[in-house]
């Protein structure tokens, strides 16, 4: 008795927290939904060990959605009929366990469950055909045996790899005409180009067969095929398992693809010039949900994940020479060769959707953990605004640099959705801090509004000199006169900061060739983290790495190529003035332009 | 979004259009947030805004109550008028609605309390 009532308790607190901090209501109606309130994703509750109790119990009801939030120690399971939830309730509420402890699960009904889900907006890109079933479970087997080989054959960073018919050169991202491998693409694949061409995909036989080996875990980095070494059609048979593939269009459209295993993906057109494809660098995939809503198919990305087992992808090419004719300029390598100091407004600005904004957005999280402490320089700098000042963050980040500071108003901007998000929770309390998502060549803000702006480590990101100066006009315009603002950008010399790691600097092997990357029709270096910039436009990877993900134990990179132009001594000066400013202050600061400047 | 953000927005970006100000705002929740009361920082920031728009603004969202549509000189002294504004600025804060371009009736949408103020390339002039 006495212990019922404590359990009963324990319940109205749960349920009392429930509804406060999720609005969701606890019911004694048995539903579809339950909630296991002491065991969820802080709790190191995984989805399979509730799979593995409705299996050693043998009870017949299909398994549930499960629904855990990051940091939450409760979880929500969601069934498909009120009985089966309610079979699962009488089975194991009190009865089973909830950790290594033996404390029992507790569970209760719910009218609702939090919607984690995220409704993907965009179509798949145009010219992506996926077959899927295109190969037997016999034939996968088959092409398992002849692909799938020892570790030690050959390594590529993070996955293996094997060439047919020529070798593709990664690096330089093509195949050398000249050098025809021995092993030509085994006569095993002759079925899958019959199949295609009774299906009506004419594309002849491919002669080029690259196959790389993907463990649980591992991905490949956003690219697009190079143009010019490859005729306009790619296949890419998979194998072992599923994966989900993102699609990422310059125009800001993001796509998740499902590429169950047996599948052949087709790529042509958009999908094969126009659009960047990559692999997370996962053990598990969100679950990628069809369904018709107001008569519109549409693709939902649940809270559920799959695990991921090794997967063997075999990418068929068909080499060609001569300069790529296609019509889609922004991923070409065979547009006129544009040089970054006159880069076309439409493609600068294509260059950085892909290579500055979608980066930001999927790096928000974790970058947040690396940079939370505001530089000296830029404290100083805002300490010493005067009480009722009205100031603007432009691309403020995190808004690491809003300072705890009641007197002034500060207006953080940003683009990026994902930073501004942490922004805004970084600001509250701050009674006169606020945030807006804007851009920076096109500020919807008005003109001699501001007494000071601060643009901490943004104009790097623009990668046209128009564009560089077009953001400097318009912190000049958005001043009043006599306003004030503290510009910074990474410096193209980092000898006197502490971003060289000396024994990487000699470690370089300067004979080895650059990778190069081309956007917009520009050639853009990738460079070597921690050594000396040897160009001004440049693409420095960033090296994801799950820091606070409880799932994911070890985590190989996961690189995203960050846009950079580094700055020159005097060039941000003469942009300011340029700009019509006059320089107050110009220091060299931890690898970092900095120039104070004044509005006449 | 907060009153005093709202002051400095406009959509003179977007092609065709001349002024863009004030946004007008639709707002389908409010919250309300109190914060210690600085008389001083009132003071200072006052003239730095377009009092009209604000006094607009205030009232289209339910909250101009008590605010004269011009200001008076010596606003400074009214303390009962500062604690008005300090709460008007600091402590009201749209949550979710939109903001409408006064020309192009192009909408801005808030959520979570923030604005999106982003146009696309064709928008923009
Ligand atoms: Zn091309």
């Amino acid at each position: 008795m006495n212990d019922e009532n404590k359990s009963l308790r324990k319940r109205k607190r749960f349920a009392a927290r429930l509804k406060s901090s999720k609005g969701i209501l606890c019911t004694e109606t048995p539903g579809k939904y339950v909630v296991l309130c002491n065991a969820g994703q802080a709790t190191g509750l995984e989805k399979d060990y509730i799979f593995k109790l409705i299996k050693e119990k043998e009870l017949d009801i299909p398994l549930p959605k499960f629904i855990a939030e990051k940091g939450e120690s409760h979880s929500f399971l969601v069934f498909p009929t009120s009985e089966d939830c309610k079979l699962f309730y009488d089975t194991f509420n009190d009865k089973a366990k909830a950790d290594e402890n033996g404390t029992p699960l507790y569970m209760t009904f719910v009218e609702t469950v939090p919607n984690t889900e995220v409704i993907c907006q965009h179509e798949n890109p145009k010219g992506l055909h996926l077959l899927n079933n295109f190969i037997t479970s016999e034939e996968e087997k088959i092409f398992l045996k002849l692909f799938d080989w020892n570790p030690e054959t050959n390594n590529l960073k993070n996955r293996l790899v094997r060439h047919y018919g020529y070798e593709f050169r990664y690096g330089s991202n093509d195949v050398d005409l000249n050098n025809p491998l021995i092993e030509k693409i085994p006569n095993e694949c002759e079925v899958l180009w019959k199949r295609l061409s009774e299906l009506g995909f004419d594309v002849g036989v491919p002669d080029q067969l690259t196959v790389n080996k993907y463990q649980p875990g591992q991905g490949i980095p956003s690219h697009v095929d190079r143009h010019s070494p490859f005729e306009g059609t790619i296949l890419s048979l998979s194998l072992g398992s599923d994966v989900v593939m993102d699609w990422k269009h310059h125009s800001g459209k993001y796509v998740p693809v499902l590429i169950p295993t047996r599948s052949l993906l087709i790529m042509q057109d958009e999908a094969r010039y126009d659009w960047q494809h990559g692999i997370q660098p996962r053990t598990w995939d969100p679950v990628i949900d069809h369904r018709l809503e107001n008569g519109r198919n549409i693709k939902v990305i649940t809270s559920d994940t799959i695990q991921r087992q090794t997967r063997i992808s075999l990418t068929f090419r068909w080499t060609r020479s001569g300069p790529c004719q296609c019509t889609y300029k922004t991923l070409c390598d065979s547009v006129e060769k544009a040089s970054p100091d006159n880069l076309e407004d439409k493609l600068a600005s294509n260059l950085e959707e892909l290579h500055v904004h979608q980066v930001y957005e999927q790096i928000a999280g974790h970058f947040s953990t690396t940079r939370h402490k505001p530089w000296p320089k830029v404290v100083q700098f805002m300490q010493g605004v005067v009480p009722g000042s009205v100031v603007l963050d432009l691309g403020c980040g995190n808004g690491k640099n809003i300072l705890r500071r009641n007197d002034i108003v500060q207006i953080a901007g940003e683009r990026s959705s994902g930073l501004l998000a942490e922004c805004k929770e970084h600001i509250r309390g701050i009674s006169g801090a606020d945030c807006v998502r804007l851009d920076l060549l096109n500020t919807t803000l008005r003109d001699e509004t501001a007494d000071v702006v601060i643009c901490i480590a943004v104009i790097h990101h623009f990668s046209s000199p128009a564009r560089r100066l077009q953001s400097i006009t318009t912190i000049n315009r958005l001043l009043r006169k006599g306003g004030r603002a503290l510009i910074t950008v990474w410096a193209k010399d980092q000898t006197k900061s502490n971003y060289l790691l000396k024994s990487k600097q000699d470690q370089l092997n300067e004979t080895e060739p650059e990778t190069q990357v081309t956007v917009a029709g520009v050639n853009l270096p990738v460079h070597e983290n921690r050594t000396q910039f040897k160009h001004q436009d440049l693409l420095v990877p960033w090296k994801l790495r799950k820091v606070n993900e409880n799932k994911l134990s070890s985590q190989p990179d996961n690189t995203l190529l960050r846009y950079y132009h580094v700055f020159e001594e005097n060039e941000l000066d003469d942009l300011c003035k340029e700009a019509n400013f006059i320089i107050e202050d110009s220091f060299y600061e931890e690898g970092n332009w900095c120039v104070v400047c004044k509005k006449k | 979004m907060k009153l005093i953000t709202h002051n400095m927005l406009t959509s003179k970006c977007l092609k065709g259009v001349m002024t863009g100000y004030p946004l007008a705002i639709n707002a389908t929740d409010i919250k309300v947030t109190e914060v210690d009361f600085n008389p001083e920082f009132i003071t200072r920031v006052i003239p730095k805004l377009d009092w009209e728009v604000l006094w607009a603004a205030a009232n289209s969202i339910g909250h101009g109550e008590g605010l004269p549509k011009t200001l008076e000189p010596k606003y400074e002294e009214n303390e009962d008028l500062l604690k008005k504004l300090h709460r008007v600025l600091l402590e009201v804060e749209v949550e979710e609605g939109n903001l409408t371009c006064p020309e192009s009736g192009r909408q801005f949408p808030i959520s979570k309390g923030i604005p999106n103020m982003l146009l696309t390339e064709a928008e923009v002039q």
